[in-house]
């Protein structure tokens, strides 16, 4: 995906876009920002995760090490060791985890706002919407839908983030961490199709050339 | 009679070797891009191990609708993708495996055309910069050989490969590196040296 698309003045005079239409576009460059954004945290997220899982797999070698034989003072000071590091990764996550949270609010808010241009369009046209469409062919609402799609998507994804981010840390089964990894990286619940409705969404809007 | 026929071939063997070179380095560049992606069908098929292996419902993560299917789908899908990238990787292998078959055959066929203005004399006759011509030609058969059949058995176990067959990716990448034959590799980098003067005199 390319970089993030700025709303600059020269944006706002092109072709005297107004009202609707202006909030519609910069809402659509405001879904891309988000989801680029979204794809940063989820690389950072994702070595993360990784970390944590290698560094619990490299504690509980340890602890088979040490009760296979008596174990030496030394050792429980590394064991301690590894666990404040453990810690630190740990809320490294958190932390990109809530960065995620922030993201999906402000989707949300980017759903609100769609719906608000919906509202006042059924106020000024009734139920039957415009005549003519506001950018090449799509109806208001479509972009509703489009914004409820991925909005939804985005939430079961940050929810399933949420469990891997509680859970990680305390799991032993390497299988289970595998899987952990697995979701986190490939996101089951954002589809594939997901980033063509947004490339979609900015071909109506205009940000992409026809 | 000879030496036309001689000179004929030396030509036609230059371009051979020429051939051979350019096609040789294509070979090994697009095998090296074929390791990473070995590797990601490696990972792929260890991740859709785990998941077969864990009980969701037993997990924290029983909470999540379909998420098995859904992952499963994400990393078949993955998957996919990996096997059409090396399916172009193949492709390339291909051209250059072709290349240099039929200018071993275009070569062959040279010989055979000139064959009986060419005594044993002029076909074994050789000196410090020129390999003879009987030489040369083998070594030529020898590296086509080689080619023909790293493409047969690579394409081979490549065709078997689905998404969803699991031991089969498991088992990949571990037999695709096995199909590595440095010693004829390395055959043929000699045979390149040893013509190194021979394709460079006119």
């Amino acid at each position: 995906m390319e970089g993030d698309i700025s709303v600059t003045s020269a944006n706002r005079k092109s072709a005297a876009i107004t009202g609707s239409a202006r909030k519609i576009k910069d809402n659509a460059a405001d879904w891309h920002n988000m989801m680029l954004r979204w794809d940063r945290l989820n690389e950072d997220g994702f070595m993360a995760v990784e970390s944590i899982i290698n560094m619990r797999r490299a504690q509980s070698d340890q602890l088979l090490l040490n009760n296979s034989s008596s174990p030496p003072p030394s050792s429980s000071s590394q064991h301690v060791g590894g666990a404040s590091e453990l810690q630190d990764k740990c809320l490294k996550l958190q932390e990109i985890v809530d960065k995620m949270a922030a993201v999906v609010t402000k989707m949300a808010r980017l759903m609100t706002s769609q719906r608000g241009v919906e509202d006042l369009e059924a106020f000024q046209f009734g139920a039957e919407g415009r005549k003519t469409p506001l950018f090449h062919s799509w109806s208001t609402s479509e972009f509703g839908e489009i914004s409820q799609v991925l909005l939804d998507s985005f939430r079961q994804e940050l929810l399933l983030k949420q469990t891997i981010l509680q859970e990680v840390a305390h799991t032993v089964t390497s299988d289970l961490c595998m899987v952990f990894l697995s979701c986190w990286l490939h996101q089951p619940f954002i589809p594939t199709q997901s980033r063509l409705r947004l490339e979609a969404l900015l071909l109506e809007t205009g940000h992409r050339p026809l | 009679m000879s030496t036309l026929a001689v000179a004929t071939l030396h030509q036609a063997l230059r371009k051979s070797f020429a051939t051979l070179e350019s096609n040789q380095k294509v070979w090994k560049s697009v095998l090296a891009e074929c390791s990473p992606l070995m590797v990601s069908l490696g990972n792929l098929a260890e991740q859709s191990r785990a998941l077969s292996n864990v009980q969701i419902s037993n997990t924290p993560l029983r909470g999540f609708p379909d998420l098995e299917e859904r992952l499963r789908f994400k990393l078949l899908e993955a998957t996919d993708i990996v096997l059409g990238k090396l399916n172009e990787k193949m492709s390339s292998l291909q051209s250059a495996r072709d290349a240099i078959s039929n200018q071993v055959a275009s070569i062959l066929h040279l010989y055979e055309q000139n064959a009986h203005s060419l005594d044993l004399l002029a076909v074994t006759e050789r000196s410090t910069t020129t390999p003879s011509v009987a030489d040369m030609l083998e070594w030529l058969q020898d590296a086509e050989r080689h080619y023909r059949q790293q493409f047969l058995r690579r394409k081979t176990l490549l065709q078997t490969l689905r998404a969803d067959d699991l031991s089969l990716l498991e088992s990949a990448p571990q037999r695709w590196n096995s199909l590595e034959s440095p010693s004829a590799e390395d055959h043929i980098t000699d045979t390149l040296c040893k013509v190194a003067f021979f394709v460079e005199s006119q």
